[in-house]
């Protein structure tokens, strides 16, 4: 079942089955009960979202929650708010808490933000218990008046509609925001935060995102709460509860579209089984987590989904296609520069690490058009280099510029989108995701809709994201891997991941991209193809910096080349001269007899070849 | 004046439970870039076992070591059961759950067998207080920081001279090529959640005394030291402990000059203020990503 399919025919049979439900004249307890699942069931998506897309785990969700309850009832009782500016309200209050969690917990790790939200959910506790005059202490604060909004007075019966309106709200949001440059965005820096920040994206700035978006939702589900019991206290927002959160959206299954629902439903009304636990009632929620974890971790739409896909898909072979096929590289990839420009000029970069010098007093000019091979030995420095040029790490001292802007010291991030792309030595891609999306978070840079347009999903989103499908659909024409557009990138054989990689990089349509041993693994005949790629590239003005072992792929592809050695460069030039250059010789072998020796054995070599 | 010493000697006493089983994240995170997330639990275990054995005659000086065992061997299985199956990577969060699912059945079973009240421990230390310049402190309460002191400079000469010391060193900087060194990484990373279970016992076992063993002791502890680990730079032992020392008295002092209800909102907020400060933490390093 494709997403879209999945998405309408819960939206639909969703909306009626609470119609039935109405239908069918339930008690006004009944009535109660569900209206609050609903409004459970708005906090799980956003903290679906969190977990499921962004990666990210909040075990203080229940506080969030508890923001946007307290504010919207202190703000009806002691201000006289009506129903929409208090809920409204709520959910400003909540996202900024969100905010400020977030943003000292999320640059380094995101394991920082789970252990956070726990400490705030113990400080919200102590809080609301504690700050009398403003919470009402443990008896907390009651009398809170019924919402009326456009001037309907929201009797239960409406309520439950007005909730099940905002679930249906979170629940299109949810939709909206998985399928599209956001949701990929996230789902990028959880799988691979190097591979992200790489390709443009602001890891950090993300994982706020996904974090603030998911208190969002919290706080407006917590201002729901205010107006259906009208009395809010503290014990609707324990640690306990934040753990019920997380249940919801591990039962339902994590990053499923659905999950949350039916985890929502199953946790309102198996606490009331639990009942009979009496003391062993906390000992069954832990159970509970520990069993699904352990027998069911996708849960259970994520295993019915599982489930389905075996029973209907056929296993069918996929081709992959003659690569390059040169006439598949789209014109907006390359822009390129005048042939002989300079794009990259690097000045004396330089890197300490603790003791040692991993790279002292590099310089390197690269220029449109041309390919650029970096070798060296072992240990010589050239991966410090390039994670110097493409901003993964800050030089202790040198400068660099990029198009002649002065880029010394930038992230990687605001590399990329500079444009310069990179691959890595160890193919980083996202393996969770489809091969087509793998190409998609590449041009996450050069999506010019906004927030608003992808949530509404207005006209404009539409034509954006078919275009840049078709863009990413040649691009994986060019690497031949047309026919494997909707496989899950960790299922490609590893050449293909290579691929892949490139065709990910060009993506960014980099100025600049600098390949980290992409012939390392392939066939030669692999090697090959890709050498007929990269000379495309250079053709059209792509500037090249190659790093690679198999030094005669490198001098024969490369205009300049340059040689590290201890972290210093030995030697730079046209390739033929640096080969013959006695530095690099005894660099690579050794000085002396070893040398002659060497040299008669590549004599001999050269003979028999 | 006197009330100042008041408040650091029984911050230092404070803050040396928080180090003792900060001690333990520092080390199961080493060993995994993981760590159990309930570990406050394991530290509870130690000391209601010990009270236990106590209870049923064990003489205290077994009693002692034995609760120890059961934490070391509490620890262990969580890396086994919970922490290993669940941790494939710096993305994973299988883990968290987990050891909080187990957390939570472990303190709610003794909080249902062994009772929801705490039950003192014998220690002759905590009999009477002495005085130092006007104000008074159990010699237990000062053994507390005294011992997590002591242990973090062993664990330095353990991690220093012993080959298994080393090897877990190794393990924490950088797993993949230990392993190929052939350092067996899975029991490295079994001793380290053992080592870190035992010296979280040694400190509730230490606390006890003062304050009594319940079910329910370990779950802020454990947090706050987690916190504190990390705002410390949890790849630092010696920082933890500072932080963690440092940490216990002013939450002495947040309780002396404003109030003991503040004490947690104060504390905690200051930790994640001096998070938005240090990043990294305050003696961590900046880790360098491998790319």
């Amino acid at each position: 079942m494709t997403p879209r399919l999945q998405f309408w025919l819960v939206l639909v049979l969703g909306i009626a089955g609470l119609y039935l439900f109405r239908e069918m004249g339930p008690t006004n307890y009944a009535i109660g009960v569900l209206t609050r699942c609903l409004i459970l069931a708005i906090v799980a998506i956003g903290l679906n979202i969190l977990i499921g897309q962004a990666g990210l785990v909040s075990l203080g969700q229940a506080a969030i929650y508890g923001v946007g309850s307290y504010f919207a009832a202190w703000l009806a009782l002691r201000a006289g708010f009506g129903f929409i500016p208090a809920v409204a309200s709520g959910i400003v209050a909540a996202s900024l808490v969100g905010a400020a969690l977030a943003y000292p917990s999320v640059r380094v790790r995101g394991v920082y933000l789970a252990v956070i939200t726990i400490a705030f959910g113990l400080i919200f506790q102590n809080v609301l218990i504690e700050w009398v005059p403003v919470t009402g202490g443990t008896l907390g604060l009651t009398g809170i008046p019924r919402g009326e909004a456009f001037g309907v007075r929201l009797t239960r019966q409406i309520y439950f509609w007005v909730a099940a309106g905002c679930l249906v709200f979170a629940f299109i949001l949810q939709y909206n925001l998985t399928y599209s440059r956001y949701g990929r965005a996230m789902r990028a820096t959880a799988q691979s935060a190097n591979a992200a920040s790489a390709l443009g994206i602001n890891v950090a700035n993300t994982r706020m995102f996904a974090f603030v978006v998911s208190a969002a939702l919290a706080g407006l589900a917590g201002g729901l709460y205010t107006f259906l019991n009208l009395f809010v206290n503290f014990e609707t927002f324990t640690f306990f509860q934040s753990i019920s959160f997380l249940l919801m959206v591990i039962f339902g299954g994590v990053g499923t579209l659905t999950g949350p629902l039916v985890g929502a439903g199953i946790l309102t009304y198996v606490p009331e089984l639990f009942q009979e636990f009496k003391e062993w009632q906390t000992f069954a929620y832990g159970a509970m987590l520990a069993i699904v974890m352990f027998v069911m971790p996708a849960g259970i739409v994520g295993s019915l989904g599982t489930l389905a896909d075996r029973l209907t898909s056929k296993a069918r072979s996929r081709q992959s296609g003659a690569w390059p096929a040169a006439d598949a590289l789209p014109k907006d990839t390359t822009k390129p520069s005048a042939t002989g420009s300079l794009v990259a000029d690097v000045k004396g970069y330089t890197i300490v690490f603790g003791g040692l010098t991993a790279v002292s007093q590099a310089s390197m000019r690269v220029e449109a058009g041309k390919v650029h091979g970096l070798i060296g030995p072992n240990g010589a420095g050239k991966s410090s280099l390039l994670n110097l040029m493409s901003g993964f790490y800050t030089p202790t001292a040198g400068s660099m510029s990029l198009l002649g802007q002065d880029t010394t010291g930038w992230k990687a991030h605001d590399l990329a989108r500079a444009g310069l792309a990179r691959t890595f030595q160890n193919t980083e891609l996202f393996g969770d995701m489809t091969v087509l999306e793998n190409v998609l978070v590449g041009f996450h840079g050069h999506y010019k809709t906004t927030l608003i347009e992808t949530l509404l999903r207005l006209p404009r989103f539409g034509r954006e994201e078919k275009a840049m499908a078709a863009e990413a659909a040649s691009l994986l024409a060019l690497v031949g891997l047309s026919d494997y557009s909707d496989e899950l990138a960790k299922n490609l054989p590893f050449g293909h991941q290579r691929r892949l990689e490139i065709a990910r990089a060009l993506a960014t349509r980099p100025k600049l991209i600098l390949l980290d041993e992409p012939a390392a693994g392939l066939t030669h005949g692999e090697i090959e193809q890709l050498k007929v790629l990269i000379r495309l590239l250079t053709e059209r003005g792509v500037a090249v910096v190659l790093v690679e072992h198999h030094v005669d792929m490198v001098m024969s592809l490369s205009n300049e080349v340059t040689v590290l050695d201890y972290g210093e460069v030995i030697a730079s030039g046209p390739a033929a001269q640096v080969q013959d250059d006695p530095r690099v010789m005894e660099a690579y072998f050794g000085s002396g007899a070893a040398l002659e020796d060497m040299r008669k054995l590549a004599e001999t070599a050269g003979a028999v070849a | 004046m006197e009330q100042v010493i008041q408040f650091i000697l029984s911050g230092l006493s404070q803050g040396g439970v928080y180090a003792l089983v900060a001690i333990g994240f520092y080390m199961m995170w080493s060993a995994t870039h993981a760590a159990n997330f309930t570990h406050g639990d394991v530290f509870m275990l130690g000391a209601v076992s010990t009270v236990v054995f106590g209870e049923i005659g064990v003489p205290l000086i077994l009693a002692m070591p034995l609760g120890i065992a059961v934490s070391a061997v509490a620890g262990a299985l969580i890396e086994r059961i919970a922490v290993r199956p669940f941790n494939h990577g710096p993305s994973s969060i299988g883990w968290m759950l987990t050891t909080i699912a187990i957390g939570l059945m472990l303190e709610s079973a003794l909080t249902a067998t062994y009772g929801p009240l705490g039950r003192p421990l014998y220690s002759p230390f905590a009999q009477s207080p002495i005085r130092i310049g006007g104000s008074g402190i159990y010699a237990q309460e000062l053994l507390i920081p005294a011992v997590a002191i002591g242990l973090m400079v062993l664990l330095e000469l353990f991690y220093r001279h012993t080959i298994l010391g080393r090897a877990m060193l190794a393990v924490a900087a950088n797993p993949t090529a230990a392993g190929l060194m052939g350092i067996n990484v899975s029991r490295i990373a079994l001793i380290a959640y053992a080592m870190a279970g035992a010296v979280g016992a040694l400190g509730g076992i230490l606390l006890a005394p003062v304050s009594e063993a319940s079910s329910s002791m370990g779950a802020l502890i454990g947090l706050k030291a987690f916190v504190v680990a990390i705002v410390a730079g949890i790849s630092n032992a010696r920082g933890v402990v500072i932080v963690s020392l440092g940490y216990g008295i002013l939450e002495k002092f947040i309780e002396g000059y404003i109030s003991t209800a503040a004490r947690n909102s104060i504390g905690f907020g200051i930790l994640i203020l001096l998070l938005l400060a240090f990043p990294n933490g305050i003696f961590g390093k900046r880790e360098v990503s491998k790319v």
